[in-house]
């Protein structure tokens, strides 16, 4: 890889990582949800210095060339990353349904008057 | 006196309707309790049925169909009712339907189903629905080996039992039809049917016409499938 193509790469994932960080100290993402992000970042760094180890990958898998390899893995990097929002989203609508029976339960308990309520 | 039977109504936009039903039911069945689930509507329904005497659990923003009639159900199972009664808002079921699902509760049944299928003259709906309940009722009885002929009904009677699965967070909320009866087959529930008449819906919004035909097939059969094949925790909350 060339120096030149080197150093730009480093330098995008060096300022992604530093995104990721301020984000957090900013508790605009939660730590729990910012691993994937950082490890995310280092893996970038880490595929830039050591090209030799997505050439081995290449060779392991069966692939031709390393661009495929890096695409292959992007894309199904993402496809997991959407299921993972799908499955994140599903917990989040049935929270909000239930929240939402329970402020109407609440509401109604609060603005029956007394003696229409019935007793258990 | 507290009454043993609470009738859920489900509404959304039904402001109009309202009234009219309210008042059969009332004359039909003057001992029970009324809730009324209002499902983010915004044409006052919270306000008619208010004023027309119901307790009235207004839903912050709409759920839709399912999760109304569950939040009507955690309701009535809080407050100890022996039987609960859904019952559409819309006016398409006969209040002089209640008393025989009630009392098939009363006599140890945990659900019953009200079917337009056994009773003569009811409304059955066009071809197209009648042959999705036709399957849909195959499946049921694949799965369950009980013989339903309207799993899609919206007027049933839920015991405690049923309440109490009926409740659970995880419970089927788009519409609980057939995959409700599979989950309520696997929590050993007895579940009966009775004849029911259906008048024809004057309702702008029915549920299940055009496209969304094609996406309630769908969604139904992978229902039935998470039914069906689900974790026995599912059955407990």
């Amino acid at each position: 890889m060339p120096i030149r193509q080197k150093v730009f790469f480093l330098s995008v994932a060096v300022v992604l990582l530093l995104v990721i960080v301020e984000l957090i100290r900013r508790r605009r993402l939660r730590v729990e949800y910012s691993w994937l992000w950082i490890a995310s970042g280092v893996t970038i760094i880490v595929l830039i210095l050591r090209y030799d180890l997505l050439v081995w990958l290449t060779a392991t898998t069966g692939a031709v060339i390393p661009t495929s390899t890096l695409f292959f893995l992007s894309i199904l990097y993402l496809a997991l990353l959407s299921l993972n929002y799908s499955v994140r989203l599903s917990d989040l609508t049935r929270q909000v349904k239930v929240l939402a029976q329970e402020v109407a339960l609440l509401r109604a308990e609060r603005e029956t008057p007394p003696d229409t309520r019935p007793r258990p | 006196m507290r009454s043993r039977v609470l009738l859920v109504l489900p509404a959304w936009n039904e402001a109009g309707n309202l009234r009219g039903v309210v008042a059969e039911l009332r004359a039909e069945r003057p001992g029970d309790d009324i809730v009324l689930v209002d499902d983010g509507s915004l044409d006052g329904t919270t306000t008619a049925a208010l004023s027309a005497g119901c307790v009235v659990l207004t839903l912050p923003f709409h759920l839709g169909y399912g999760a109304a009639v569950q939040a009507g159900v955690k309701y009535g199972h809080r407050n100890g009712y022996e039987i609960v009664v859904t019952f559409d808002a819309d006016g398409q079921h006969d209040p002089a339907d209640v008393a025989p699902l009630a009392a098939c509760i009363a006599e140890g049944a945990d659900l019953a189903l009200g079917s337009r299928f056994l009773s003569k003259g009811s409304y059955r709906g066009g071809i197209v629905r009648q042959a999705g309940r036709r399957v849909f009722s195959w499946l049921t009885y694949v799965l369950t080996g009980l013989r339903i002929s309207d799993p899609t009904s919206g007027l049933k009677a839920l015991g405690v039992r049923a309440q109490t699965l009926f409740a659970l967070a995880g419970f089927p909320d788009r519409f609980p039809d057939a995959d409700a009866l599979v989950l309520a087959r696997r929590a050993r529930l007895t579940v009966v049917e009775r004849p029911a008449r259906m008048r024809p819906s004057h309702n702008a919004h029915s549920m299940h016409g055009g496209y969304r035909a094609v996406a309630y097939t769908f969604n139904m059969c992978l229902s039935l499938l998470v039914a069906a094949a689900g974790r026995e925790t599912d059955l407990r909350g």
